[in-house]
């Protein structure tokens, strides 16, 4: 080829490079639902217009429709100043922008064209135009593609919160959020974390036990510090097969996948030293899909759903007070007998997170002696925690009180495999955080509850 | 009815007051004094000669790396100052205009990306632009000048690069620059953590990487400090050496063509014009169609308390970052990196060969080139390894593995010369195996006699039968290894490829082809060679033997 015919081809696919480029940009993805939205409330206002009888009316409403029409495209955001975002959302979703649609209601039914579900309740409490959209359904207000904007994608750590789970956002602010309208699930959740022990081992904001990490702020975890390879195990509901996508590596997806599979499954760790110098015990968290005494799951995946809503509004992100709905913490009940204020107590500190729900059945303890043992690489996850049922009428009033003020430190529990990892559940030293006289009257409770006949373990 | 003259009307306009007041010269006849007057009277074209040597326009010489590195600098002056109306060097604002130009400005995609891979790509065009200088001869006197302040542009435009990495606030940019910035520390007498630096009075808040980072950690100061850097200072010095540059390209004349008695001469308009646009637009329309396909890198905003794993430099400095395996700080990221940029600038006074000047002479300039070669192969193998090869805690994953399968942590590291020895080789991890009191004269005699054999044996010895030699006492030693000590073939047979490419490069090629060099040229040549020889061979020790220091003084930190 010729100069001059490098010099006229290269020159045209400049041109038609920069026209490549603009044209992508000029059709972005949002300008069609804006124009469809348009449409529809035209179509919608003309329908109205033809139906008038008033021809005053009938005129008033075609012009309105046909202004509808032509509104001009534009990026709508909500720049929300005491949350610090800029919500983008109303770009798309332009039935939830009150200067489009004042009434804030419409017929559509379909994403992203309808009006918001209960607006009067939710845009009147909640104004959306100082609220914004990011504060309660998470996801990426900047963003202005769907994917983008929905959050699930590598480069943004809150996705949108998905059906129910959005009544996180209620807890977040509402204290007395068990009590709130539309926030049952969240409610059913923080009700199951503490009915099944969970604060036992994980505390809230430094309440609770100090076994495992501190959920108070969960919802933030960064994905970062979430092995990749322990993501790719979980299976999504539990079920054999389905693995979770790594689109949906997400915080919810993590909580979920401790609740709905054996974590065992996820977080095996390294009991045999394949990877490391010493042996590292797999999580000692519970398998909460094995089936109680009713022959249940113990947690439904139901269950697991509502335990990770109430999570999920456990954020250190701050919030300024006027936003929160403050309430004093309910007083703790009366009791006139000690057995009644004993199971209470049990109850209050999450005992149940290791000895199961009422001391009936100890729960996995990786490595410690269980009943069944034979092969030591094999049968490690064989290893239980006390069954207090069984073992506490093996103690004295005083040996009792003694033993949970004291706890038993991983070292001390014997190992069914000597060469095998420390085990990863241990009983922490109550003394600090149990009062004495809920400490006497939990070990009367547990005393109670002991089965005489059989002594031991 | 009046006609339309076309000629006459342009006539007109070109002799009218304002048109002549704008471009000098009346209407263009294409007369050679025309051509010339368009080089000499325009003030963009001015450094251009008004003719050139034919050879010199040979697309195959010069491959126009050095104008597309300057197309590519333009480029990013261009998209940058764009950008710059955007970009609020804040860590409240930061992350977020670089998602508004993602999602909300017009073209702001297409300006970022264009910006980012144009830098990626002047990185590659500038190295590939020495390389191309190096293999013609072209830095051979009287241009020695001329490929220093190559070798400083080099350097600014992975320091440009560098510090317009951190701009965009997220994870990838805090990291990388905490790595890269983390070297600093290292440096010898000014950084905290460098031999010395103690001795000299350095914290933690008061050397080089403080000086640098405008704090303890990367954050808001960093942010403002690279940014200045980068949109103002580091351009403005590239300006100016790239002025000086062109200007003595111009001066030193074309190296491409060195005078011969006799030889015709064509016009640089339009001949090497037009060549100089076509590369112009050519470079210009890649970078736009890659920028519209691919989209710059953006991670999760930047947090301090969330290290990614593994954390990585930017790719042009994982080369060195994968030399931290095998060497302390100071030596990886202050010492070899220093080295390479003083060897480069010394190539032109120690290389005193007046052959292989326009050509690519590989038959005339064995020595160099084999040298040079080596050095860049090493530094792209380097790179590969670093990008490629490893995955989280740094281990090596092949790229064909997941990182999702956890790796076994590799094995203990020793020492060969250190304090408190224990006299047992390959049985005592992190112990020393010999006393200092023996490595220190081993060290030095070898550093030594090395440093001077090649010149000393003033007869060319054979080298077929001399690395016919060296394979068979290597593989006896090996052998022994393996008899007396148990140690695997496959560490064998690492040592045998390190040890016999510095046995070739660092001995061989030397002896045959520079021992008549003077003594100073000689040396320091030496010196730089047994430097790259001594990179391979450290790594030959740790991927061999586990060996983390061939000798280590804990006292003054001095780790080799």
């Amino acid at each position: 080829m010729s100069y001059k015919t490098w010099f006229v081809a290269l020159n045209v696919a400049l041109v038609g490079a920069f026209a490549w480029a603009y044209a992508r940009d000029y059709n972005a993805q949002w300008k069609t639902y804006q124009r469809n939205y348009y449409n529809m409330a035209a179509d919608a206002l003309q329908k109205q217009s033809d139906a008038a009888s008033n021809p005053d009316d009938k005129a008033k409403l075609h012009k309105e429709a046909v202004a509808m029409r032509e509104t001009p495209l534009e990026i709508k955001q909500i720049i929300t100043k005491d949350l610090g975002r800029v919500d983008r959302c109303t770009t798309c979703h332009v039935g939830m922008d009150e200067y489009v649609n004042p009434t804030m209601t419409n017929d559509f039914t379909q994403n992203p064209y309808k009006s918001h579900p209960d607006v009067a309740a939710m845009n009147g409490n909640h104004n959306f135009q100082k609220y914004g959209c990011t504060v309660c359904h998470l996801g990426q207000g900047l963003a202005t593609t769907v994917k983008d904007a929905h959050g699930f994608v590598h480069n943004w750590e809150q996705p949108l919160l998905q059906g129910k789970m959005v009544e996180a956002s209620c807890a977040r602010c509402h204290q007395d959020f068990e009590h709130l309208k539309g926030a049952e699930v969240a409610a059913e959740g923080k009700k199951l974390f503490y009915e099944h022990g969970c604060q036992g081992c994980h505390s809230i904001k430094g309440v609770g036990g100090v076994v495992s990490v501190d959920l108070g702020d969960i919802a933030d975890k960064p994905l970062e510090r979430i092995a990749g390879y322990n993501f790719s195990r979980i299976l999504v509901d539990g079920q054999p097969g389905h693995y979770l996508p790594e689109s949906q590596w997400t915080v919810v997806n993590w909580i979920l996948g401790h609740l709905t599979n054996d974590p065992m499954n996820v977080i095996p760790n390294d009991p045999l030293a394949k990877f490391n110098k010493e042996p590292v015990a797999p999580t000692g968290m519970p398998n909460f899909t094995e089936p109680d005494a009713t022959g249940k799951r113990e947690l439904s995946v139901d269950d697991a759903h509502a335990i990770a809503t109430w999570l999920m509004s456990q954020t250190d992100e701050p919030i300024p007070y006027q936003y929160i709905v403050f309430q004093k913490p309910a007083p703790e009940p009366h009791f006139t007998s000690a057995v009644a204020h004993g199971k209470f107590v049990f109850e209050k500190y999450g005992c149940a997170g290791c000895h199961g729900l009422h001391g009936t059945k100890g729960r996995r303890n990786f490595n410690a002696l269980g009943p069944g043992q034979v092969n030591p690489e094999t049968d490690m996850d064989k290893g239980r925690e006390p069954t207090l049922v069984d073992v506490v009428g093996t103690f004295t009033h005083d040996e009792l009180v003694a033993k949970i003020s004291n706890g038993v430190p991983a070292s001390a529990i014997s190992r069914f495999n000597p060469n095998g990892p420390v085990t990863p559940l241990y009983m922490p030293a109550w003394k600090d955080k149990i009062k004495p006289n809920e400490l006497n009257d939990l070990a009367t409770y547990l005393l109670s509850i002991a089965k005489q006949q059989n002594v031991g373990f | 009815m009046p006609t339309l003259d076309a000629e006459k009307l342009k006539k007109e306009i070109v002799d009218s007051q304002i048109w002549r007041s704008i471009f000098r010269g009346g209407i263009w006849k294409d007369t050679p004094r025309d051509r010339a007057a368009h080089i000499v009277g325009n003030v963009w074209l001015h450094l251009h000669p008004v003719r050139v040597r034919k050879r010199a326009l040979d697309w195959t010489y010069s491959w126009g790396l050095g104008g597309i590195s300057f197309v590519l600098f333009l480029i990013l002056t261009i998209t940058g100052v764009l950008l710059m109306f955007y970009y609020r060097p804040t860590i409240g604002y930061a992350y977020r205009d670089i998602k508004d130009l993602a999602f909300a400005v017009t073209l702001g995609k297409l300006m970022r990306n264009m910006h980012r891979w144009s830098a990626q790509a002047m990185v590659v065009a500038v190295i590939a632009h020495m390389a191309r200088v190096f293999y013609t001869g072209g830095y051979k006197k009287p241009r020695e000048f001329n490929w220093g302040v190559g070798v400083l542009l080099l350097t600014l435009t992975l320091f440009l690069s560098f510090t317009g990495y951190l701009l965009p606030w997220d994870q990838l940019a805090m990291w990388a620059v905490t790595v890269g910035t983390n070297m600093a520390g290292a440096t010898p007498f000014l950084g905290n953590e460098g031999p010395f630096g103690a001795a000299m009075g350095m914290h933690i808040n008061n050397d080089v990487r403080f000086v640098l980072l405008g704090g303890t950690m990367v954050g808001e100061n960093t942010l403002l400090r690279f940014y200045v850097l980068h949109c103002v200072a580091v351009p403005l010095i590239v300006g100016i050496l790239l002025i000086l540059h062109f200007w003595r390209v111009r001066k030193d004349s074309f190296s491409a063509a060195p005078y011969q008695a006799g030889e015709e001469k064509v016009e640089v308009w339009p001949n090497l014009i037009k060549r100089e646009y076509v590369a112009m637009a050519a470079c210009l329309l890649f970078i736009m169609v890659w920028s519209i396909l691919m989209n710059a890198p953006l991670e999760a905003i930047a947090n301090p308390n969330v290290t990614p794993n593994p954390s990585k430099a930017p790719w042009y400095f994982v080369g060195l970052q994968e030399l931290l395996v095998y060497f302390d700080p100071w030596i990886a990221g202050v010492l070899l990196p220093g080295l390479i940029i003083v060897g480069l600038m010394a190539i032109p006074y120690v290389d005193n060969n007046p052959k292989g000047i326009g050509t690519y002479a590989w038959k005339d300039r064995k020595f160099a080139n084999a040298i040079f070669t080596l050095g860049l192969a090493m530094w792209f193998i380097l790179i590969f390894i670093g990008y490629a090869c490893r995955g989280p805690n740094f281990f090596w994953y092949w790229p064909w593995e997941s990182w999702l399968t956890p790796k076994a942590a590799p094995p203990l590291t020793w020492n060969l010369f250190g304090p408190d020895p224990k006299w047992k080789l390959f049985q005592t991890p992190n112990l020393s195996a010999f006393p200092l009191w023996i490595g220190i004269p081993v060290m030095l005699g070898g550093f030594l006699s090395w440093l001077v054999l090649p010149k000393l044996l003033q007869k060319e010895l054979n080298g077929k039968k001399l690395q016919a030699a060296f394979i068979g006492v290597m593989l006896l030693f090996i052998t022994g290894l393996k008899l007396g000590l148990h140690v695997p073939f496959g560490s064998g047979l690492w040592l045998l490829f390190f040890g016999y490419l510095a046995f070739y490069f660092g001995f061989i090629l030397p002896q045959r082809y520079i021992r008549s060099m003077d003594w100073a040229r000689y040396l320091v040549t030496m010196v730089f060679v047994i430097a790259t020889m001594g990179v391979l061979l450290k790594m030959s020790a740790r991927l061999a033997f586990n060996i983390k220091y061939v000798l280590t003084i804990p006292t003054v930190s001095l780790n080799i």
